[in-house]
């Protein structure tokens, strides 16, 4: 028998890619069409039981319905799918976690191989004002035209962001491995500093700074929606051509405490963060989110996060110590595995693996390689439900690259055109001009303002999710562990608010919800763009259960109301 | 598109029911995978087909991880619902959005009890059972699965029009005067007589009801019987309709709803058996009928043959056999043989008989052999290879008497019986046996399947040949003194059906209350055709107000399921609550515990497949060792402007009224100012009276406490 793990709380108990096309024959081994499986130290006879066993079913499945498998639950766990072609991504987790959560889990983790990998933590429990300042920052690298749109992240989550909000969610990621190494393991982080010193000097950028650049890999409409972004949105695509900002170097810089001059030839406005795009990342909320959102994972405790897997691939370190070196490997590797680097071209997103197996397949003649087949965007919705085994045109990616420049737990992140690094005045002008903003932006972000008290011990926990900025706010405690059950006491909140939260997303005309039990009552609310849930301590008299019209649980909305008020969430 | 099968541990499929659109899909699949001029397979060996990959990961899974499937769904929404029950995995398929996870997962239970209601314990041994289900004669299967079909679509009929099986309990018709009058009659003029009589032929009447649709006018049960479980009792209901559907669907429905169900003849062919679905004209049921597609001209002919050779109509005096939980002085059977008699009285009133048959306490000696061999069963796992099972001896010891006994009484017959039990002495009593070691399970086993084999013969084989029954004539007496006794009132019955209360309450759309201890419920009527006019007005307006009560119940029991017993939620322009207490027998409020919080896969909430409630009453009370505990729910929905101060009042003083059902006829019109003048105080009228008016029809309280 294969050794069975246990149940794993977190989210992500397996991940894994599997090829169907080349477990065929009676005698293919299973092992064979394993692409990818986490957690890698998993028995490769369990490897293939897991395997094996969800392709047939899903396949079965599939046929009988004519529709692809989307979901597989055992007793245990159970496995968002994706089927494309021949290949099978599931992705294993908690049976508590609501199906609408797993799914989209499921789907941006597959984005995350256009790209590099992790779900969003979006979270503005920061002071207005710093949120301001950040975002003027952000203005004043976006007047150079090489970047296209920026970021800044702190301890693993956004402080201001130009980027919609599937792109910050990966640069995010990269960010929050980074920061929870940072964070937990702060001694060894400065050993990546000759690396990245190195990578900095080699490429022109000013050495003294934690500065890198990664290259990455935008879809087509990603690239399209930074350079004309939707009318809704405050765009700057009337922002002249490269070419003619060249010869007119503006001054960057700004203060903190500069206020943004009115600027007749920007058309950056100070709107120019991302928090009004509209999304569709409202299922994607889930208990999950209120767990982790305050914190930073603990090193390997959401595996997701962390780009291992992708490394993995090549056989390469499974010490977590030196994500950038492996980060720089895997950029190389998937910039030697595809045909040209250049602008507009396509690029492979693939590991070696991929690579290789583009060959092996036109080798056989096969019209439609593996790795052709792989660049499709994943997360295509629009297409028609009938035709889940028909294939889909692939869709190239453009190469950009991701300016990152780190102070302390601050992190600049500025998506940029390649030419920026062989650009020494943008370069130059970027660092500089953003530099003193973001130390000083730091300084105000350690030392977070006070009255934000967090659940510990608080008298009420909520969470506030606002689909149109894509923010969660929450004042659940920041210990605790993702997929976890919680601290003792926020563990009922994040219970009930995991079951509303499917429920709304199941019942579109339902507004408000109450539930309550021996020990809790819980108070769920949402319109077109808010979720918010509240749930208040300790003042849950025992009651019979009978209705009652004095029950403390009927208080709720108005003391949500009330309470709320001061963390900037209006349910009026 | 739905559909939901049996199958044994070698993929073969004991039963299936699937509708018109599921076989059509089934078919073109299976006409893609097929060579050409290949006779076209049977639809059940495509059904097997298509599904054995399913079924062989099951066991895969379960051997190699230690877990199995419990669903599975598909971009297009499809959901596929897996449940073991011992040997045999149950799938359910939905393919049109209008079942989710839980509601196949309740027919798959719901399935699983209308075969135990049929074969009792034949069902512990998966051999038996396979022979019961898939008998080798196809003429003979089809005739078995057509009458499972049917069953499993007046389920799902039922449970999506009838609020009593929406939320699984009985729903009385409330008329007090009625009631009595009914059980007194039932008592001394009906059951008295019959079990005085010399043409009973041995049997004993033990319950007696009257039934108006699915509604309980009376119940009477003999001094000697056990409880009816409301498990029991709603299965019960769901064959009666089954075998007597109500026209009420008929009266229910509008033309548009006779058009959409008069599809062409060439898909239908008529029910063998005259006693079932032709005589009732209801369309709504004729969704449920066996549907074939003839494909083929050798199957028509098949199918022809199959016409002419069917068995003449079974006689309708003829009673069914029922297996029934009891709990005697005897002790515990969870499935003794009982026979039922259903006499229709009028269209929609229906008399039902239980009656105890002679030799049925040998189902209860069977039981205990079987449970203590699994008893044995369970020892011999937990020991280590080798070591044999000491502590045991003595309680072999008196097993090998009593069964020796049992053997004997038997007196001959079952060679197989006799066998096994020597095999099994000889085993362990020898002195150059193996002993009691890990050896012994294959006989256990077999000396479970023996028994199980001489229970199957008892109840099952011999009453199909025998012509054991209460005679004719005096079933036609019982039913014709029960037709005087209500000549009178049949009309106001069939009316009162259909508008059980009435209920005038500013802002207050619907409620439902149930008594979870008694099984029982009361709610207005939901009638949405426009024939019938309900409270809640006609039409569209009805229908959606329904919709919102099925899907509300539906959520309720998954915060239930998951330990919240209280849930209010505004939805479009409605606020609706629901709320689960417990009491004491004097109606005094018990301090409310969290229920325990299920797995997804669990059972069904509900009573009558699986009784949850039950088991949150003896959950609770192992807390309360002294009392009587009594569980309760109420359902409401409002209008959404109105106050949520005023709804919950409202909801507080339903509860309050509702358990004085004496005053649920006349349920008063309330007034805002009113409710609120009248706060939460219970001025009770305790003990005597509520009994009285409580429980009527029922002889006996003690009933609950199982």
């Amino acid at each position: 028998m294969a050794e069975t793990t246990p149940p794993d709380p977190r989210w992500c108990t397996y991940f894994f890619l599997f090829d169907g096309s080349k477990v065929k024959e009676e005698g293919d081994l299973t092992r064979t069409g394993i692409c990818y499986f986490y957690p890698e130290e998993t028995a490769l006879e369990h490897q293939e039981v897991l395997c094996s066993q969800l392709a047939g079913v899903c396949r079965c499945v599939s046929e009988l319905s004519r529709s692809a498998a989307r979901l597989v639950r055992l007793r245990k766990l159970k496995f968002a799918i994706r089927m494309r072609d021949d290949f099978l991504w599931a992705l294993g987790c908690a049976v508590e976690l609501p199906d609408v959560s797993v799914c989209s889990f499921l789907d941006k983790l597959i984005g995350l191989f256009g790209f590099y990998n992790g779900p969003p933590r979006l979270s503005y429990q920061i002071d207005p004002l710093l949120l301001l300042k950040a975002a003027l920052i952000l203005q004043a690298c976006h007047r150079c035209p090489l970047v296209l749109a920026g970021c800044i992240l702190y301890r693993g989550r956004v402080v201001s962001t130009q980027m919609p909000p599937e792109l910050t969610a990966k640069v995010l990621v990269h960010e929050c491995e980074t920061h929870s190494q940072y964070f937990f393991k702060g001694s060894n982080f400065k050993d990546l500093g000759p690396l990245t010193d190195g990578l900095a000097s080699s490429s022109g950028l000013p050495s003294s700074g934690r500065v890198t650049s990664t290259p990455v890999f935008l879809t087509p409409s990603e690239v399209r929606d930074l350079r004309h972004p939707p009318v809704d949105r405050p765009h700057r695509s009337t922002c002249p051509p490269l070419q003619s900002n060249r010869s007119k170097p503006r001054l960057l810089s700004r203060t903190l405490s500069d206020t943004p001059a009115p600027d007749t030839d920007d058309h950056c406005g100070p709107g120019a963060s991302n928090q009004t795009v509209p999304c569709s990342m409202r299922s994607s909320f889930s208990y999950e989110a209120c767990v982790s959102s305050g914190a930073s994972p603990a090193p390997g405790g959401s595996p997701l996060f962390s780009p291992d897997y992708l490394a993995e691939e090549k056989g390469g370190l499974s010490n977590g110590l030196q994500e950038e070196q492996k980060e720089e490997e895997l950029v190389e590797a998937t910039s030697r595995c595809s045909v040209s680097s250049k602008e507009g071209t396509q690029v492979g997103l693939e590991t070696n693996d991929f690579g290789e197996k583009v060959e092996e397949e036109e080798e056989d003649g096969s019209s439609r390689g593996g790795a052709e087949r792989m660049r499709q965007e994943p997360m295509d919705s629009e297409r028609p439900q009938d035709d889940w085994r028909e294939a889909k045109e692939e869709r190239p990616v453009v190469e950009m690259a991701l300016y990152r420049h780190r102070v302390r737990g601050l992190v600049l992140a500025l998506l940029v055109e390649p030419q920026f690094h062989n650009d020494a005045t943008a370069l130059e002008e970027v660092y500089h001009s953003s530099l003193a903003s973001l130390n000083g932006l730091e300084a105000h972000l350690r030392n977070p303002a006070p009255g934000l008290a967090s659940a510990q011990g608080g008298p009420y926990i909520f969470a506030h999710y606002d689909c149109l900025q894509n923010t969660l706010a929450t004042n659940l405690p920041a210990s605790s562990p993702p997929g976890g059950s919680g601290s003792p006491h926020s563990a009922p909140f994040i219970k009930a608010t995991s079951l509303l939260h499917a429920h709304f997303c199941q019942a579109p005309t339902l507004q408000e919800i109450i539930v309550r039990n021996a020990g809790s009552a819980v108070y769920g609310t949402r319109s077109v763009a808010q979720e918010t849930y509240f749930l208040q301590q300790g003042t849950t008299v025992r009651n019979s259960g009978v209705p009652n019209p004095q029950d403390s649980a009927f208080t709720l909305p108005a003391k949500a109301r009330h309470k709320l008020l001061k963390h900037g969430v209006n349910l009026f | 598109m739905k559909c939901v099968l049996i199958a044994s541990e070698n993929a073969e499929v004991l039963f299936y029911w699937a509708d018109l659109d599921f076989e059509q899909s089934i078919r073109e699949q299976y006409g893609a995978l097929q060579e050409e001029g290949v006779k076209p397979m049977a639809f059940e060996d495509s059904i097997n087909t298509l599904f054995a990959p399913i079924i062989i990961s099951c066991s895969t899974m379960i051997d190699r991880i230690c877990d199995n499937y419990t669903s599975f769904s598909t971009e297009n929404n499809h959901v596929y619902v897996l449940q073991q029950f011992e040997e045999c995995l149950y799938i359910g398929v939905c393919g049109d959005g209008e079942e989710n996870e839980e509601d196949l997962k309740r027919k798959i239970y719901v399935l699983k009890k209308l075969i135990e209601i049929h074969y009792g314990m034949v069902t512990l041994s998966s051999s038996l059972l396979r022979k019961e289900l898939r008998p080798h004669d196809r003429d003979q299967r089809n005739h078995l699965w057509r009458k499972f079909q049917s069953l499993l679509g007046t389920y799902s009929h039922l449970k999506e029009q009838d609020q009593s099986f929406l939320v699984e309990a009985v729903e009385r018709l409330i008329h007090p005067t009625l009631c009595e009058q009914c059980i007194e009659f039932l008592e001394r003029r009906l059951v008295q007589q019959i079990n005085s009589s010399t043409e009973r032929a041995g049997e004993e009447v033990l319950h007696a009801f009257i039934l108006v649709h699915t509604k309980l006018l009376a119940f009477y049960s003999s001094r000697n019987a056990s409880t009816l479980t409301s498990s029991d009792l709603l299965a019960l209901i769901l064959m009666v309709q089954n075998q007597f559907p109500s026209n009420s669907d008929l009266e229910d429905m509008s033309p548009e709803d006779i058009e959409n169900n008069s599809a062409p003849d060439v898909f239908y062919t008529p029910e063998p058996s005259p006693t079932s679905k032709d005589s009732g004209p209801s369309g709504a049921e004729q969704d449920y009928t066996p549907v074939f597609q003839f494909v083929d001209p050798d199957i028509q002919m098949a199918e022809d043959s199959l016409q002419t050779l069917e068995v003449p109509p079974p006689d309708p005096s003829m009673p069914s056999r029922v297996f029934l939980e009891v709990t005697s002085k005897d002790g515990f059977c969870p499935m003794m043989p009982h026979s039922m008699y259903c006499l229709t009285l009028w269209p929609g009133i229906t008399l039902v008989l239980l009656t105890k048959v002679p030799n049925s306490q040998l189902a209860t000696s069977v039981y205990f052999f079987l449970d203590s061999f699994s008893q044995l069963e369970r020892r011999l796992n937990e020991v280590q290879d080798g070591t044999s099972v000491s502590r045991s001896q003595h309680s072999l010891h008196d097993l090998r008497n009593k069964l020796d006994k049992f053997i004997r009484a038997l007196s001959s017959s079952d060679i197989q019986l006799q066998n096994a039990w020597a095999e099994f002495k000889s085993k362990v009593f020898s002195r150059s046996g193996p002993g009691v070691s890990r050896e012994l399970l294959p006989c256990c086993k077999n000396m479970k399947t023996c028994l199980c084999g001489v229970y199957r013969h008892y109840f099952l084989v011999e009453t199909t040949r025998s012509s054991q029954r209460l005679s004719s004539s005096l079933q036609e007496r019982a039913q014709q003194s029960v037709q005087e006794k209500l000549l009178d009132w049949k009309d106001f019955l069939l009316v009162k059906s259909k508008r059980n209360i009435t209920m005038e309450f500013p802002g207050l759309i619907h409620f439902m209350y149930v008594d979870r201890t008694a099984g029982q419920m009361i709610a207005p009527s939901i009638n949405v055709t426009d024939r019938s006019t309900s409270e809640l007005g006609k039409g569209p307006l009805a229908h959606f107000v329904k919709n919102k009560v099925w899907s509300f119940v539906e959520m309720a029991r998954r915060y239930l399921q998951k330990g919240y017993t209280t849930v209010t939620l505004r939805d479009g322009d409605y606020y609706l609550c629901y709320f689960l207490w417990f009491e004491n027998e004097t109606g005094y409020k018990l301090e409310v515990l969290d229920p325990p919080t299920l797995r997804d896969y669990s059972a069904p909430i509900g009573m009558l497949a699986s009784d949850y409630y039950r088991k949150l009453l003896r959950y609770y009370s192992k807390s309360h060792n002294a009392e009587v505990v009594k569980c309760y729910e109420l359902l409401s929905v409002h209008l959404g402007v109105i106050p949520t101060e005023y709804i919950l009042q409202h909801c507080c003083q339903l509860a309050r009224k509702l358990w004085e059902p004496s005053r649920i006829p006349l349920l008063p019109t309330y007034d805002f100012s009113l409710c609120r003048s009248k706060a939460v105080g219970r001025p009770y009228k305790e003990g005597a009276s509520r009994v009285n008016c409580r429980g009527p029809h029922f002889t006996r309280e003690s009933h609950l406490s199982q």
